[in-house]
């Protein structure tokens, strides 16, 4: 992938003298990432097949997809966690470094993602005539662990999802908003045991806006599923074999759209 | 219950820890140390791990079943925990990790450059440390760094130049350390930064060793938190012009990055206080932001282009094995030869 680089904005006016002003040499950058693949199978003997061979090859099948996807997002977190440089949140009050997550934090983050000329994810949800809900502005997207969920509910000014307009196409994992960010969180979201000032748990929180990263798939691989016979997968004709594989590159594509938090927990976790 | 060799190899010990990746993973994993095996030394001649499919006769973590000899050519077997122990084996399968070891114990880091660390420890010189605790010099913790001149005793940061002008004003007196992973699960990752001079061509220090993950020709973008005073190179993206070009001076470390900004007009960069924790904010960094290829079309050169450090691709692949280094570890004492075997089982 590339991108030019915007031109700069400085001189330009003609002043009538006739000397043209000075072009400019566009800037380019290079984003590269490598095509990688990953595979998962599961062999079944013969004595299942025997009896139970539509359920089970179903029910494998079934489990092969899920590890499809799921692959793929923990593949995407690891991209988030390794190669975007965080900031502690400091704003809260269990007394570690980083601390529990506040609303100076976000904002913070916010400021960033203004300040790089980010734009948001989501498109906002007007306010309606409901009690106890109000809008939500067009917002950027942070990933979070679910273990941050109960100090997610104390920040300042949090949204909970219950409290949105609407709850129509709002997603399962979606937990609050806060300031321009709205939260999804996930069992499997980042986290480092044993890294804070006291040794406690870390939890990182990308936090992004629109093309701040890609995920690249591979025409006809992004989600192969094959049988293999028992006649190939054994020598005796014992065992056949399920599996699955994908291929996928990743890539942070713009390093000024995406910025995030380390935080810790209110009580350590 | 097919019970299989995966893979093999062998490899001359350098006396230090070895990783061995197992993308296919492994249910046992032996090692053989074929120079010592017809020796009398007091040495470890055989490692085998068990791994979770053993249940409760399962290997603990940098543990194992060790085949010694204590000076005689008889062989004794025991664990790597018992009596003489030493590092044994340890699977590690998430990255990236603290590998799952005790915390261990600093008695002192220098405030100087490089900064020294006492620890009694069984650590390589390349390993990457995280530090947290660390009484005195609390705006270090949090952050990893690469160990160098390491010793039972001790070792060196050669990325950490911990001077006064640099926010250190004294020396720490505790803190903890975890060895990780050296790379981070996607590469290039982002780096610690521990120092940025004031030039025309501005020079990056870092807390690892930089040429493992960048080139010259990519670029960075840099995250300078204001309590690192230098505030005009936050959240600037430059190109690197140069790798490790610098000597350690001042407050400048062995490790940087000199980089395409003029920075000679910025207010300095120092760390924050140790006093300032926890409320400070931490921590400076560079993460990658792409590259600036250029052809030559004349000569046909290509410049900022490095295949195997500039794309974003797996870093450090999982599962690994981590074997101890030494004479009473797995990976052996310097210039041993060692057959290792990973082996699984369907069951």
């Amino acid at each position: 992938m590339s991108r030019f680089e915007r031109l700069s904005t400085d001189g330009g006016q003609l002043d009538g003298s006739g000397i043209d002003p000075a072009s400019e040499v566009p800037v380019r950058t290079d984003i590269d990432a490598t095509m990688e693949i990953h595979a998962k199978s599961i062999v079944t003997n013969e004595q299942v097949i025997l009896y139970q061979n539509s359920k089970t090859l179903t029910k494998f099948t079934a489990l092969l997809g899920q590890w499809l996807r799921e692959k793929e997002d923990l593949l995407m977190r690891d991209l988030f966690s390794s190669s975007v440089s965080y900031i502690n949140a400091t704003g809260g009050l269990n007394g570690d470094q980083p601390s529990n997550l506040s609303l100076n934090d976000v904002n913070n983050i916010e400021n960033i993602l203004l300040g790089n000329d980010a734009r948001s994810m989501l498109t906002n949800l007007e306010a309606t005539l409901k009690f106890a809900t109000g809008g939500v502005r067009d917002a950027f997207i942070a990933l979070a662990n679910t273990n941050i969920c109960a100090d997610l509910q104390k920040v300042q000014g949090v949204l909970l999802k219950a409290a949105y307009p609407t709850q129509e196409g709002i997603r399962p994992e979606e937990y609050c908003s806060i300031s321009r960010f709205r939260f999804f969180v996930s069992s499997k979201g980042a986290k480092t045991p044993g890294i804070s000032m006291k040794g406690n748990t870390v939890y990182t929180i990308p936090m992004y806006g629109l093309e701040a990263a890609a995920k690249i798939e591979q025409n006809n691989y992004t989600a192969v599923i094959g049988y293999r016979p028992p006649w190939v997968v054994s020598s005796v004709a014992q065992n056949s074999q399920l599996y699955a594989k994908f291929a996928i590159a990743r890539a942070i594509t713009n390093q000024n759209w995406i910025s995030g938090l380390n935080v810790t927990t209110f009580q350590p976790s | 219950m097919a019970f299989t060799i995966l893979t093999g190899d062998s490899f001359t010990s350098a006396g230090i820890g070895v990783k061995i990746p197992l993308p296919s993973s492994a249910d046992y994993f032996e090692t053989i140390n074929t120079t010592q095996m017809g020796l009398t030394g007091t040495v470890c001649v055989r490692g085998e791990w068990y791994g979770p499919k053993f249940g409760v006769g399962a290997s603990a973590v940098n543990d194992g079943i060790r085949w010694r000899k204590a000076g005689s050519s008889a062989i004794l077997i025991d664990k790597f925990t018992t009596s003489t122990a030493s590092d044994g084996f340890t699977y590690v399968t998430t990255s990236p990790v603290v590998e799952a070891q005790s915390a261990s114990a600093i008695t002192a880091i220098t405030n100087a450059n490089p900064a020294v660390v006492a620890q009694t420890n069984t650590y390589s010189n390349g390993d990457v440390l995280q530090f947290y605790n660390t009484t005195g010099m609390l705006q270090i913790a949090g952050m990893n760094f690469q160990i160098s001149s390491a010793s039972g005793s001790g070792y060196t940061l050669l990325g950490l130049p911990a001077t006064v002008s640099n926010g250190f004003a004294a020396a720490g007196t505790a803190g903890f350390t975890r060895r990780i992973s050296s790379f981070n699960a996607v590469e290039p990752g982002f780096l610690y930064i521990t120092n940025i001079s004031q030039a025309i061509q501005a020079v990056v220090s870092t807390s690892v060793d930089p040429s493992s993950h960048y080139a010259v020709g990519m670029k960075i973008h840099l995250s300078v938190p204001y309590s690192f005073g230098m505030t005009q190179m936050n959240q600037l993206t430059g190109k690197i012009l140069a790798v490790n070009a610098v000597s350690a001076t001042a407050n400048i470390g062995a490790y940087n990055l000199t980089i395409d900004i003029d920075s000679s007009a910025f207010t300095a960069f120092a760390f924050p206080l140790s006093t300032s924790s926890p409320t400070v904010s931490l921590f400076a960094a560079l993460a990658p932001a792409g590259a600036s290829t250029q052809v030559d079309p004349v000569t046909g050169v290509v410049t900022g282009y490095d295949f195997q450090k500039q794309p974003f691709r797996t870093g450090q692949f999982v599962p690994y094995m981590y074997l101890g280094g030494g004479a009473a570890s797995p990976a052996g004492a310097a210039l041993d030869i060692i057959d290792w075997k990973a082996y699984k089982f369907e069951k």
